[in-house]
């Protein structure tokens, strides 16, 4: 298995792109620039996304095969394109209830996205631009909380969840997410605010804009990559979490989320693992993930690019 | 909170400065933060404090012995199992962290690119961290298993029944390697965000001076993301350290792949000793706490405060 | 962003914080409270139903509803252990794994019925029973149980070897002509390599323990030291299959069902998938394997781990009496053990293994189950196996030597006996 290249050959890439981009982006016409490009450059830069496709796709691929092969020997064989193949996999994880498990990681993960986005800016805006006092001392709080080991976290809040009727409910879930998620949020969105200059704020300010105005009008929308960026790593930790949902949501279809589920799934015999259907799940899943992803990155930097941090 | 009614003007930097709607700077400050302290206070710092009162019991089992103070970490500290996990827990986070990093920004230089099928290559990019933790750990653990034995099959210079879980180091390899595969997108996801932030102006200054390819890449690029790589090593340095989800899926902690959550859990769940498991969770905060301020106080903390340290 | 995009995304926003805040409709919500909770693991699912509803229509007013537990193990101990240790009246009857007897009992977590004994005893295996009892009472009633098979070919032996060493001679053989692995069995750092170990150590005349529970017993003779070094030796010269140190039951059953392996050494569960009785499911070794007793180091008998399951009543439960009813149904009522019986999930009632005796997985069980060795029902077994786990794994991997490794589990069951006696 071989690791990409090192950033050197990369910034060469960067540097033939960054020559090339004007022409893709403005169409500033500039023929010659096209005839400094060499097909030595040009091979090694196929090569080098060759190997970037192949290293993300390929497992992938074979979580794809493995999912469609239906009997024992097929997933006994070493070669993904053994057959016998057919869709019965698919069939039997939705037989299970996963549709139910879709919609609850779905709706606790979005829960998590948006409460944990929203009240993590405006605790990040704070640090990063009101007046606070002790900045320090509340940063390294944050930061502290979330180092640790959350295995032995969850007997204590086990109990404390039970004791107050969370179990099996959403909110059981999101708000734990939300204060595990917090720190990183608050880390990224403050550093984001910090690289905003203050003189934007100032215009606004002798605008005659109140703190909260300043902050959705102005600070808001230059800060959109880190927003966008900080959205999708916490909705990415709430629908991949496996140790809280596991210990707060275990069977019941109500708010069981996507991997409890598929930790469920069992053969028809004891023993015997499940795993075409496992990775029928894993498609299932992961499919709709990189559409919501796609569109998400194309948003940001649609943001960025209509002018927002330059000038 | 404080309220003013005189209408001061905007001039001292630091004092609090109300303005026409009365609610000073200061106030609005706590208020805004209160609800994430909230939040982090209920759910996070209790169980802290209940496992650091638990750690000074002694337990049998279930059953509850004496205070102890101290007893249970000089148990844990004088136990060879303990500093086994230690040192796997380390060895795993210096190596995958560090790959992280390296791919990681391999990823972000790409994604930055404006070229045709971007947006492909950034789907592409982005799949092996959707994945949720637990199947990507399934999922490597088949390919690399003896039976089926994708990756010995895949791969031609590897003999068909090696045993990659099976032993000593390689073991510890393909832990690394699955979480760096699933990882790295993360890592470039922060990067490139900063990446983002970075005026194209700058570039052209660059160029404009006669710098090569690489002079830009390290004089310019990387001091200024300098904040997106605190955050990103901060973070991956500190998740690493606590890894669970992956050694207890792939090997179950075999092979000298135990590390220091594995070890926990084990002590919560498999053979309960709630006050051990307590005193091995508080000293692994500790060791966590302590990589982060050094990593905090190296890669500068006036980053992350802005410039009122 | 548009106003009506801003106001789009604020609607769905809003959708979301609604439907965030209590949980989602379930298709389990309409079941009425007069039910009594089963806590089962998924695994053997379709006949963990027909026992349900064989149950339901005899009592259409107190139906059952399971809760199925994961498939794993230690998953479905740690679902458990969060419930009974937390005192919930959640689950009314629970599913055992037979070594979890002592630790639940000493915790609590479990009720006594030893005035069900006199029903048990003489109908269910004598084996089953005693991996119920445990301080001089009985602490659930047998459901299910497992012993080990060993797997052969037949086209490539001709007869079954009844000692451990023949067993690696002919394997070796047979192996190297037909260019296959000798054996497959469960090698990985889990309980099931546990119960692996103690078949060789129970055949070389090893006890763990004292029959009173008070001594340590581990170290005596030499049955440990035949045991690991069977296993070191087997690992370093080829028997086990490659792979073996991370084999756990099903890899190693597909493997065989491959024809990968000349012998293995598997539960019951196999022998119909290996038969290929599902048509969907073909398997390369149908019609050439069969069954047939563990070996032992002297060729005298056999001894097989007893696994299984056991049904016992959640101590915080609030319906004990309508409990006690279900696990005398499921356990001691033969047409209910007949439906286990029937789906190759081996039951515990001896009357079934009569009637079902022309079926070779049974009629095998049935000589077998009487001579199966229960892991001791200490409260404290797990951290037994944990020594087991950690120290056997590395002796037979040549990465610890057996001196170290016997010593080491001594120590530990020394301990265990002098806590679990409270």
């Amino acid at each position: 298995m071989s690791t990409p290249p090192a950033p050197t050959s990369g910034a060469e890439r960067e540097a033939a792109d960054t020559r090339r981009s004007p022409e893709v982006a403005g169409g500033s016409g500039r023929a010659g620039a096209v005839e400094r490009r060499t097909t030595g450059q040009r091979l090694g830069k196929t090569a080098l996304l060759a190997i970037v496709f192949l290293w993300c796709l390929i497992p992938f691929l074979w979580m794809f095969a493995t999912s469609l092969k239906t009997t024992d020997e097929a997933l006994a064989s070493p070669v993904p394109w053994q057959g016998p193949w057919g869709w019965s996999n698919y069939l039997s994880v939705f037989d299970q209830g996963f549709g139910y498990n879709l919609r609850n990681s779905l709706v606790v993960a979005s829960m998590t996205t948006i409460i944990c986005v929203g009240i993590g800016s405006l605790a990040a805006y704070a640090v990063a631009r009101l007046e606070l006092g002790k900045k320090a001392l509340i940063l390294t709080g944050i930061l502290t909380v979330s180092l640790f080991p959350p295995v032995s976290l969850v007997p204590p809040l086990y109990e404390v969840w039970r004791a107050v009727g969370l179990l099996n409910t959403y909110p059981g879930m999101w708000i734990a997410y939300i204060a595990f998620t917090l720190p990183l949020s608050i880390f990224i969105l403050t550093t984001f605010f910090n690289a905003i200059p203050k003189d934007l704020e100032e215009a606004a300010r002798v605008d005659g804009a109140t703190p909260f105005q300043t902050f959705y009008r102005v600070i808001l929308p230059l800060a959109a990559p880190g927003v966008g960026s900080a959205a999708i790593l916490v909705f990415s930790y709430a629908w991949n979490e496996y140790l809280l949902a596991s210990t707060f949501a275990p069977r019941d279809l109500g708010a069981q989320t996507v991997p409890v589920a598929i930790a469920g799934f069992s053969g028809s015999v004891q023993f015997q693992e499940p795993v075409g259907t496992i990775m029928a799940a894993c498609v299932v899943v992961t499919v709709p993930m990189v559409f919501f992803v796609l569109i998400l990155q194309k948003r940001i930097v649609a943001g960025l690019t209509a002018g927002g941090v330059k000038g | 909170m404080a309220t003013a009614t005189d209408a001061r003007p905007a001039a001292a930097p630091g004092g609090p400065r109300p303005n026409r709607n009365g609610i000073s700077e200061r106030g609005l400050a706590r208020l805004f933060i209160s609800p994430s302290i909230t939040a982090m206070a209920i759910v996070a710092l209790f169980p802290i404090l209940y496992a650091v009162v638990l750690s000074f019991y002694e337990y049998v089992g279930l059953q509850q012995g004496g205070f102890t103070a101290l007893g249970n970490y000089v148990d844990a500290l004088t136990d060879g199992r303990f500093w086994d996990s230690v040192i796997a827990t380390f060895v795993f986070t210096v190596f995958s962290v560090t790959f992280e990093f390296l791919i990681g920004m391999g990823f972000a230089l790409i994604m930055h690119q404006a070229f045709v099928g971007r947006g492909v290559a950034r789907a592409t990019i982005l799949i092996p961290w959707v994945i949720p933790t637990v199947i990507a750990a399934q999922m490597w653990r088949y390919m690399f298993e003896v039976t089926p034995g994708f990756i010995n099959w895949a791969l031609p210079f590897v003999p068909d029944d090696f045993n990659w879980l099976g032993s000593s180091g390689w073991a510890m390899f393909t832990i690394i390697f699955a979480d760096v595969w699933k990882t790295a997108p993360f890592v470039a996801l922060l990067l490139l965000a900063g990446l983002q932030t970075i005026p194209e102006e700058v570039y052209e200054a660059g160029r404009v001076d006669g710098a090569s390819a690489w002079q830009r890449f390290t004089r310019i690029t990387l001091p200024l993301l300098r904040p997106a790589i605190l955050v990103a090593m901060l973070f991956r340095t500190t998740d690493a350290l606590r890894i669970y989800d992956l050694p207890a899926v792939m090997t179950r902690g075999a092979f000298g792949t135990e590390t220091l959550s594995v070890l926990v859990q084990d002590f919560v769940i498999a053979t309960p000793n709630p006050g051990f498991a307590s005193t091995l969770s508080v000293l692994t905060f500790i060791l966590v706490l302590g990589v982060g301020v050094l990593l905090v106080s190296v890669l500068g903390k006036e980053l992350v405060l802005g410039d009122e340290a | 962003m548009t106003t009506r995009a801003w106001s789009a995304a604020l609607v769905l926003v809003l959708a979301v914080l609604a439907a965030g805040c209590l949980r989602g409709s379930s298709p389990t919500d309409a079941i009425s409270e007069d039910e009594l909770i089963w806590a089962i693991s998924v695994n053997d699912r379709p006949t963990h139903e027909l026992v349900a509803q064989a149950w339901n229509e005899a009592h259409p007013d107190t139906p059952v509803r399971i809760e199925w537990l994961p498939p794993d193990a230690n998953e479905q101990r740690r679902q458990l252990f969060l419930e009974l240790n937390a005192g919930s009246s959640l689950f009314d009857v629970v599913s055992m794994d037979v070594i979890w007897t002592g630790e639940f009992a000493n915790n609590g977590w479990i009720d006594d019925l030893s005035e069900l004994r006199d029903q048990v005893e003489g109908n269910s295996l004598q084996a089953s029973v005693d991996s119920c009892t445990w301080d001089g009472a009985l602490w659930c009633l047998p459901y299910s149980s497992n012993a080990g098979f060993l797997y052969y070919r037949t086209d490539l032996v001709e007869e079954p070897p009844t000692t451990w060493p023949e067993l690696v001679e002919v394997g070796l053989q047979a192996a190297e002509e037909a260019g296959i692995s000798p054996y497959v069995a469960q090698g990985a750092q889990y309980e099931g390599m546990v119960v692996n170990f103690l078949e060789y150590f129970w055949s070389a005349g090893g006890q763990i323990i004292s029959d009173d529970e008070s001594q340590a017993t581990f170290a005596e003779g030499d049955a440990a030291r035949t045991a690991l070094e069977f296993m070191r030796d087997a690992q370093r010269n080829g028997f086990y299959a490659p792979g073996f140190n991370t084999l756990i039951e099903d890899p190693a059953r597909l493997q065989f069902q491959r024809g990968d392996a000349v012998f293995m050494r598997n539960w019951p569960y196999a022998y119909p998938l290996l038969s290929g009785e599902d048509e969907e499911n073909p398997s390369a070794v149908a019609g050439k394997f069969d069954i047939a007793p563990l070996p032992t180091f002297d060729g005298e008998g056999t001894i097989s781990a007893l696994g299984g399951f056991n049904l016992a009543i959640n101590a915080f439960s609030r319906k004990k009496d309508l409990a006690r009813e279900f696990i005398l149904f499921a356990s001691q009522e033969q047409d209910t053990q007949m439906i286990l019986g029937r789906r190759s999930l081996p039951p515990t009632l001896q009357a079934v293994y009569d009637a079902l005796a022309d079926d070779p997985a049974m009629a095998l069980l049935s000589e077998v189950l009487p001579e199966a060795q229960a892991r001791p029902p200490l409260p404290t077994w797990n951290s037994i196996s944990q020594a087991m786990q950690d120290n056997v794994f590395p002796a037979y991997n040549g990465t610890k030597s057996v001196d170290a490794a016997i010593e080491a589990i001594q120590a530990e069951v020394e301990d265990a006996v002098s806590i679990g006696g409270q």
